[in-house]
């Protein structure tokens, strides 16, 4: 098989300024942002598809170094979402108000907010006059949520906030009961829900800490260590493409390893991707002939470019030497003033320092014409081939014997050589076979008689027992370099497009694999089955046996082919023999958790549901009314008042434990 | 703060958290401040944090696998301590230079600098 996967390399499309319609304007139209970590999504609760679909990155350039001028420095315009053009160009000044799945980082998000609501148009003066929904984490930290009230409410004058659990909007979204086992797998994580009769267990619930990035990252990282020359080419969007459009889940990951062992399933199976390259000048459709010509022709015009500039500077010095001359001999003359009055033109001393002069262009003058003379000497006889020992036959068939011949010399001289060196290492170490025989011959030499060294061959009884490299390899050293360079040459070229081609074989599998072994990359935190079996234990078993039939998959990595069967045969191991259970994707993984969002704020209790800014200025900004497909609010208790300082301790060894944890 | 360069946006009451180049940029807790100090507090017995739901730690034996090739992996480059499963494998391990090495035990976690 040889059809070549080609890389799309996608570029993002700017997004426009949406029209900012009276309805919208005066309606009270909610707005629904589902602010992942991966992709944003925002769009009026009365549409039908979000107005926009962005990364949640912004690309904030440095200032430029090195502007000093008068003009003002121009801080160079901050690029966020869809107007990143070309990522890879500014893959180190991206920013996003992300820690994992949480929003940390608030200027971002604050910059991310002016872009969603001056590209939706809205040009009310000082307010934003429409109820926001926005998604936040499973069991976001209050502070995370205070800091987004104060922001929506604050800087924007938003009337009211409602904030809802992305997977849980996404499960009503797909009515699926009010039962079910949520697998959201994410960017940054994998949450695991338990829901029974619409209650959600967050107690029960578990968060993994991998996802999307994670996989990715591990992709990327292992490409780039499997083909080092194409580090740079070997790009993070790329990566995501490939696995966006290349990967899938192992249904039994041992099973799928095992079957690449083999080599002829490897030939069979192994995906090739194309990365793009440019096409070197020697593949321009020129033959080797040509080129060789080219190379010739090129060579012997810098010769006579060489020798016509050889020749100009002898004769400029030829003439000055003339002139020198005649100033020496005004000297001769006794003609001192006129001397005097010559010297002074061509900026000499005195009588010593003409003299000097002299002698120097003499001296230049008989080296160019050395130098011309061996020049043209060398043009007469063209330069003798080198490595005379190998040169091919020019005939095809027996060309292709030398070459096969030059090969097995070569590899013959390179298993002298390992050979030589493996034999060198086990005499170093004790007790192996080659240093017993070492001291054999060592004790037999000591034995030997006086005929000992009568015979040439005597002598070679030190290169077996000697540690250091002798001169033998020295010889094959010399033969292999010579050996290579004919091989180089005159080997058939692969098409250049070949060693720009990725082969990807169990890596398409192994890096979405992580979600089940996390240990692959050293997380040492249960897998996407055994927590699954971990949070079913919690439940009894009519329970388990209600969730097991319901386990809903949704999020953007659950798109991976083979995620769903895979799930199914994990709960066939874990669940008791002859039980039930039924895996269901989300209709659009992606993007059921805006359309649910949608539809809640769609719905007639919306309001009862929303914070408003009068509730948000009595209860603080941490503050969550509580509806179907919200987290559950724990209003944060007053710090403990410090005695001393007893609570600083207390943070260290926090801190510390946390340290371990991951 | 709210100055008439400030303001960028029509719709915008005061830039809440951008500040003006040149001004001192507030400091953003990571999450894992904001975990350690949501953890100091004296919470009710059944709420529900952000670190309460980390996944358990595995229980399973970890599989071991090729790092070059991903192939299940028997043995190990007392040398690299790399995984390698086969003859091959092996040759192409001991010829790969330190920097892809230790790439290799960066992927897996292992380059602990300690042993």
């Amino acid at each position: 098989m040889e059809d070549v996967l080609v890389l799309k390399d996608h570029k993002t499309v700017p997004d426009i300024v949406h029209e900012y319609e009276p309805t919208l304007k005066f309606g009270h139209i909610p707005l629904v942002i589902d602010n992942g970590s991966y992709q944003c999504r925002v769009g009026w609760s009365i549409n039908d598809e979000p107005n926009m679909i962005f990364k949640n990155l912004i690309a904030r350039p440095r200032k430029d170094r090195c502007k000093k001028d008068a003009e003002p420095p121009v801080t160079p315009p901050i690029q966020i979402g869809n107007d990143i053009i070309n990522i890879e160009a500014v893959r180190f000044q991206l920013k996003t108000q992300f820690d994992k799945n949480v929003v940390t980082h608030f200027e971002v998000q604050e910059q991310v907010c002016d872009y969603i609501f001056s590209h939706l148009g809205i040009d009310n003066e000082g307010c934003v006059p429409h109820p926001i929904v926005m998604t936040e984490a499973f069991v976001t930290p209050n502070y995370s949520r205070q800091l987004m009230s104060e922001l929506l409410f604050e800087a924007y004058g938003v009337p009211a906030v409602s904030y809802g659990v992305d997977s849980l909007f996404s499960m009503y979204k797909n009515d699926i009961g009010d039962s079910a086992l949520i697998v959201n797998c994410g960017y940054h994580t994998i949450h695991i829900i338990p829901v029974i009769k619409g209650k959600v267990f967050a107690e029960y619930a578990r968060r993994i800490n991998l996802g999307g990035s994670e996989i990715i990252c591990y992709l990327h990282k292992l490409l780039q260590l499997k083909y080092p020359v194409h580090v740079n080419a070997i790009t993070m969007s790329r990566i995501e493409e490939i696995l966006h459009e290349h990967s899938s889940i192992a249904l039994d990951y041992q099973e799928e390893i095992r079957k690449w062992a083999s080599p002829d399933y490897y030939e069979a199976n192994v995906k090739r991707i194309q990365l793009p390259f440019v096409q070197s000048t020697s593949s321009s459709g020129l033959t080797a002939e040509q080129q060789k010509e080219r190379k010739k022709e090129m060579a012997r015009r810098l010769l006579e470019i060489n020798a016509r500039k050889r020749e100009e500077r002898l004769a400029e010095d030829e003439e000055q030497l003339n002139q020198l001359l005649a100033i020496q001999d005004l000297i001769e003359d006794g003609d001192t003033d006129e001397f005097n009055e010559a010297i002074k033109g061509f900026d000499i001393k005195s009588y010593e320092d003409l003299q000097r002069q002299i002698s120097n262009l003499n001296m230049r003058i008989e080296k160019n014409k050395q130098r011309i003379a061996a020049a043209a000497n060398a043009e007469e006889m063209p330069e003798p081939k080198p490595s005379g020992r190998f040169q091919p036959p020019s005939d095809p068939e027996a060309f292709q014997v030398w070459l096969n011949d030059t090969r097995a010399k070569y590899r013959e001289v390179v298993q002298r050589r390992e050979a030589r060196r493996a034999r060198r290492a086990a005499m170093v170490r004790r007790r192996t076979a080659a240093a017993a025989e070492r001291m054999r011959v060592i004790s037999h030499l000591a034995a030997a008689g006086d005929d000992f060294g009568t015979r040439d061959s005597d002598w070679d009884v030190y290169k077996s027992i000697s540690r250091e490299a002798d001169s033998d390899s020295e010889a094959d050293g010399e033969r292999l370099v010579e050996l290579e360079e004919a091989l180089r040459e005159y080997e058939p070229q692969q098409p250049s497009n070949q060693h720009h081609q990725l082969h990807l074989a169990i890596e398409p599998f192994r890096a979405p694999e992580l979600m089940f072994q996390p240990s692959m990359m050293g997380n040492l935190e249960a897998g996407l089955a055994e927590t699954m079996e971990y949070v079913f234990k919690h439940f009894s078993p009519e329970d388990q046996l209600l969730l097991a039939n319901n386990v809903f998959l949704t999020g953007g990595c659950s798109q991976f082919p083979g995620l769903k069967e895979r799930l199914e045969r994990e709960l066939l191991e874990m669940r008791p023999f002859q039980s039930t259970h039924k895996v269901i994707l989300a209709k659009n993984p992606s993007l059921d958790a805006w359309y649910g969002a949608r539809d809640f704020a769609g719905s007639n209790e919306f309001e009862n549901w929303c914070i408003t800014k009068e509730e948000y200025y009595e209860m603080g900004g941490e503050y969550l009314k509580e509806h179907h497909a919200s987290n559950k609010y724990y209003k944060s208790p007053a710090p403990i008042v410090d005695n001393t300082l007893a609570p600083a301790g207390d943070a260290n060894v926090v801190k510390e434990e946390i340290v371990v944890d991951c | 703060m709210i100055t008439e360069c400030d303001k960028s946006y029509c719709f915008k009451v005061e830039n809440k958290f951008i500040v003006k180049s040149g001004c001192k940029k507030r400091m953003w807790r990571s999450l894992k401040q904001i975990l350690t100090a949501e953890r100091a507090l004296p919470w009710q017995n059944d709420a529900v944090l952000y670190f309460s739901i980390n996944a358990p730690p595995t229980f399973k034996p970890t599989k071991k696998y090729s790092d070059i090739s991903g192939l299940p992996a028997p043995y190990v480059d007392r040398h690299s301590k790399l995984y390698y499963s086969n003859v091959e494998e092996f040759a192409t391990i001991r010829s790969l230079p330190m920097d892809i090495t230790a790439g290799y035990l960066q992927l897996r976690g292992a380059n602990m600098i300690v042993g």
